[in-house]
């Protein structure tokens, strides 16, 4: 009794605010709007996949690892060349010189490797020499013959070096740990193109390129496509509510909502540093799912607000009733979703955290704005009673209207129907398949997806696996089991080449014993390996192993280059590589890291993470509305529309071969957010109507009240269907996704539930 | 008494004058004509730091002579590579001819050690650094005179002949005045950035200032290589046929 005075307190208190001082009341938001909007310049934006994954994971502790060993191990690479010429020509050979040397030159690069700067070991004469292998930047005939044939006698160098069919050259760069992979491609494709494009075919590619061209890419691209869909949304409101100025205000309430939104994110990283708080590419699907809740909450006050001024025609009488009649299904509505968000604190994913806390506090601006700011400024306009907004029902209103009677008159079926489409849903749900890859993010035919197949298909590949190795390297016994795990590697067709420190002690041991290709094997005397490592660092340069040994030859690394597997290839490949460390005698600790690891990880990651947020989510939901109703039959049924959206829609998914990916897993946090608030706005109406004493045809009037919101709510959202037309695959998916998921969300709340409360009504109008 | 201060005042402008008025070349000629020690022994520790403050240590004997043309090293540590050696000789035509033994294989290898540029077994001195340089190499401007660590110190900007095979394109060289050697190096590489710091520390031994400390740091690499001479000895009996592969594969006592 004492809570329901409260909230009676709250909700009149709030009536007598907006209709006594409507400037207040939105001047106050306005301000505040300000100043957590400053918090957007301190934005910090972050391309790095890897800060997805948990700091004690163990791929992710090995790969800081590497990184802090032996530099960063994502690589940008550039192939350039002839489509139908050898590239082993004097001026091909010249322009590879000034380009490694143009590389080389800019502090954001670490390291570039190309045939005009590797070493060259050769038994000249009786001597051993270790040598550029171009060594001038002008070559004559004989040099690049001699170049030619010493890389296709060294199967590394070649598939390191060279195209297939050896019409292009390859250039690895390893950029700066500190430099963003963004700017190092800018650089990249800058100096590239600059010395490349008049006379040579170029392709870019390699995970650093892709990782830092494609969150850039689907930000501009999401926002473009964000513009259009606003203006759909917008359109669709008009042509139902019919008033420029109600659709802008409900506008201003997003808006507003996103604004403070994004300034906290802003705020969190500039006063506390968190990283979680950065935006990544998991959270540009934030500003997507604050809109469509806002919006749900702004069509609920303004057509409540044309209903009531139907009945009344007095604006104050109609504001009083709106937040009366709102005010508790909102306030539940946005408790709801934001615990939902909540969940989202303990997801594995880093950046989920600072996801579920901005995009809940966006949710609790946006329902203060709809219950405050959006009455106050509906009550400053002098409403003419005769216009068609008021005076007349909506196209979708007459709609619902008769929609409602069929949901009504045959419960039992409709019920029937939606309990088959659930089952099919569920039995895709076995179908369904993660790929996190972004190089499968693009159409086959764009030019970026064609640059990276090249990439791809004729040089090295895109992945990359990576065997952290601690123990003597200079002990036989360990190079032999790196050497055992090579083979592994090479044997996965797959994989173009895997290189470590066994490579170098085999080739300088051949060239020691006269280069006798008998003795291109590891020797069995450590001392031995140490002689050859040592005459290495005598005559050659010391620079050239940091990549695959650390300074004290206590820590090896195996890198092997592949090119991209599909996810079930990635997992059963990891699997026998584990198989192989667990079997190492000699090798006393050994991690496996590498993009390949990476991707298999965040595989797992997002189907735990939608799997806790969804099950946490549907638990909370389901607990704070039995709660609040007092009654768990209500708070079940209050899951029942969002239960089955989502399960049609990953069903679905499953069933149509759209790959689950942290793009598309945000559909999940769409569907509960908008699911839980149809069905929380018809079951409190469905109470309400319950404690006036209607008893013939609630149903109907109940979908009469709030079908045409939600409907309308749905059917604005869907305009988010514009991200069909998006470049990325995933985009297109969630743009037909959302189409999906509105259509799931509203049918469940007005077939499913509205018949299954129209079979228990006996029991709930007692 | 006023006419001899003014004798010697002048005879003290005068040496003043002349020593400010030295031009750089006069200063490297002076420099190159300083006593150096026909042979020397000397243990060698050397302590490389890469970027990431990890260290190792190499332990050698070294022998030299011909004022440093003909070399040998003997390793002791690491203990995995304790007897290797190396025999390096400067011929007259510039070309350094380089053998090494390898204990654990049983063979002597030749290693080409004309690409001057090289690291030295890893450290931050290349056989560029650690080949003698000819007077007429090079052209030599005095730059003003400077301090180093509160010692007055010449400066030489030394600029090697386009002729000269180097990986440098100038060094900025400090002398010290109180001693006429060099304190410190700086080399800048053939983009003109600077490359290497150097600085040398020195030690009497037998009434010659010899190098006790090198210490090196690699700008561009952030490595660096101390290196500390113990055990010198200097124009002690030292016969010149042990500069031979034979020699090599003994590990000598002192």
């Amino acid at each position: 009794m004492k809570s329901k005075n409260k909230e009676f307190s709250i909700k009149f208190w709030i009536t007598r605010k907006v209709i006594e001082n409507p400037l207040k009341s939105i001047l106050f938001p306005l301000a505040f709007t300000s100043i957590f909007g400053l918090g957007m310049t301190f934005i910090v934006v972050d391309d790095d996949m890897l800060a997805m994954l948990p700091n004690n994971m163990s791929s992710k502790l090995s790969w800081d690892a590497v990184q802090d060993e032996f530099g960063s191990t994502e690589s940008i690479f550039i192939a350039f060349g002839y489509k139908d010429k050898t590239i082993f020509n004097k001026s091909s050979f010249s322009d590879l010189w000034k380009l490694t040397n143009e590389l080389e030159s800019r502090p954001e690069i670490k390291k570039i490797t190309s045939l005009s700067n590797l070493p060259k070991i050769e038994n000249v004469d009786g001597f051993l020499e270790v040598h550029s292998l171009q060594p001038s930047e002008e070559l004559d005939d004989i040099q690049i013959n001699g170049i030619k044939k010493y890389v296709y006698n060294n199967q590394s160098i070649r598939a390191r070096s060279i195209s297939k069919d050896g019409n292009y050259f390859n250039i690895m760069v390893q950029p700066n740990d500190s430099i963003a992979h963004n700017v190092v491609r800018d650089i990249v494709v800058e100096i590239g193109d600059s010395l490349l494009s008049k006379n040579y075919e170029i392709h870019y590619g390699g995970t650093a390129y892709i990782t830092g061209s494609v969150p850039g890419m689907i930000k501009n691209d999401i926002s473009k496509l964000l513009g259009v869909g606003l203006v759909l949304m917008s359109l669709i409101l008009l042509v139902n509510i019919r008033d420029l100025f109600a659709v802008g205000m409900i506008f201003s309430v997003i808006i507003q909502s996103l604004i403070v939104m994004a300034g906290l994110m802003g705020w969190v990283v500039y006063l506390t540093g968190s990283e979680n708080f950065y935006f990544t590419i998991i959270n540009s699907s934030m500003p997507i799912i604050l809109l469509t809740i806002a919006n749900s909450d702004g069509v609920h006050v303004v057509t409540k607000f044309f209903k009531e001024m139907r009945h009344n025609g007095n604006i104050k009488k109609s504001i009083a009733k709106s937040i009366d009649t709102l005010f508790v299904p909102i306030f539940l509505t946005s408790v709801t979703t934001i615990a939902a968000f909540l969940t989202l604190y303990f997801a594995p994913i880093n950046q989920l955290m600072g996801y579920g806390i901005c995009l809940s506090a966006g949710i609790l601006y946006a329902f203060i704005l709809s219950l405050t700011f959006l009455p106050a400024a509906m009550s400053l306009k002098r409403w003419d009673l005769n216009s068609k907004a008021i005076s007349q029902n909506g196209y979708l209103e007459n709609i619902i209207s008769k929609f409602g009677k069929l949901v009504i008159s045959k419960p039992k079926s409709i019920l029937v129907v939606g309990m088959i489409i659930m089952f099919i849903g569920t039995a895709g749900l076995s179908l369904l398949k993660v790929d996190v890859n972004i190089a499968n993010f693009f159409k086959e035919d764009t030019d970026f997806r064609k640059s990276i197949d090249f990439i791809d298909q004729e040089m090295t590949g895109t992945m990359d696996v990576r065997i952290r190795v601690e123990a003597p390297i200079k002990d036989p016994n360990t190079l032999n089991e790196m050497q055992e795990m090579q083979t592994l590697l090479n044997s996965n067709p797959k994989v173009t080449t895997s290189y470590s420190i066994v490579d170098v002690v085999k080739q300088m041991h051949r060239i020691l014993i006269d280069d006798n290709p008998e003795f291109e094997i590891v020797p069995k005397d450590e001392k031995k390996v140490s002689n050859l490592l040592m005459m290495y660092s005598i005559s050659g340069d010391q620079d050239d192993l940091n990549t695959i040994v650390d300074y004290n030859y206590k820590v090896g690394l195996i890198t092997a280059l592949s090119r991209v597997m599909s996810t079930e290839e990635i997992i059963q490949f990891v699997k026998k590589i584990e198989d192989q460390v667990y079997d190492f005698k000699h090798i006393s600790n050994a991690s496996i890291t590498g993009m390949a690891i990476v991707i298999r990880d965040l595989i797992y990651l997002v189907i735990e993470s939608s799997v806790i947020s969804i099950f946490s989510s549907v638990i909370l939901i389901c607990l704070i509305t039995s709660i609040f109703f007092k009654n768990f039959s209500w708070g079940f049924l209050s899951i029942v529309p969002l239960v089955t959206a989502v399960l049609i829609n990953f069903g679905f998914m499953g069933i149509a071969g759209i790959h689950l990916s942290h793009v598309t897993a945000l559909l999940s946090s769409v569907i509960i957010g908008v699911g839980v608030d149809f069905s929380i706005h018809y079951i409190y109406q469905y109470r309400r109507l319950i404690k006036d004493k209607v008893r013939n045809g609630i149903s109907n009037k109940v979908i009469n009240e709030v079908g045409y919101p939600i409907v309308l709510d749905a059917a604005s959202n869907m305009s988010f269907g514009a991200l069909l037309f998006s470049t990325f695959i995933p985009v297109q998916y969630v743009g037909g996704l959302m189409v999906f998921a509105m259509f799931s969300t509203a049918f469940g709340t007005l077939t499913l539930l509205a018949a299954s409360v129209e079979l228990l009504k006996t029991s709930y109008s007692k | 008494m006023i006419k001899l201060f003014i004798i010697c005042s002048i005879q003290f402008f005068l040496l003043i004058n002349n020593l400010s008025a030295q031009t750089g070349y006069e200063l490297a000629k002076k420099l190159d004509n300083k006593d150096k020690p026909q042979n020397m022994t000397s243990r060698i520790s050397m302590t490389l730091t890469n970027a990431k403050n990890k260290s190792r240590k190499n332990v050698m004997i070294s022998k030299t002579a011909s004022q440093s043309q003909k070399q040998m090293i003997w390793v002791l540590e690491p203990k995995s590579d304790r007897g290797m050696s190396f025999l390096k000789i400067e011929r007259e035509d510039r070309k350094t001819e380089m053998r090494i033994w390898l204990p654990a294989f049983n063979k002597i290898r030749r290693i080409n050690a004309n690409r001057r540029s090289n690291s030295f077994m890893g450290s931050d001195l290349s056989y560029e650094d650690m080949m003698s340089r000819s007077l007429d190499d090079n052209t030599y401007l005095r730059l003003e005179d400077d301090q180093i660590g509160g010692e007055e110190c010449y400066v030489l900007e030394v600029i090697p002949k386009k002729s000269i095979n180097t990986s440098y394109s100038k060094h900025i060289t400090w002398v010290s005045k109180e001693n006429f050697q060099i304190v410190q190096e700086a080399s800048y590489d053939k983009k003109s950035k600077l490359k290497k710091i150097k600085n040398f520390h020195y030690a009497f031994v037998n009434n010659y200032e010899i190098i006790s400390k090198i210490h090196v740091k690699d700008l561009q690499k952030k490595h660096k290589t101390d290196i500390y001479f113990d055990q010198v000895k200097v124009d002690a009996k030292m016969d010149e046929k042990i500069f031979q592969e034979k020699s090599l594969k003994r590990l000598p006592l002192h």
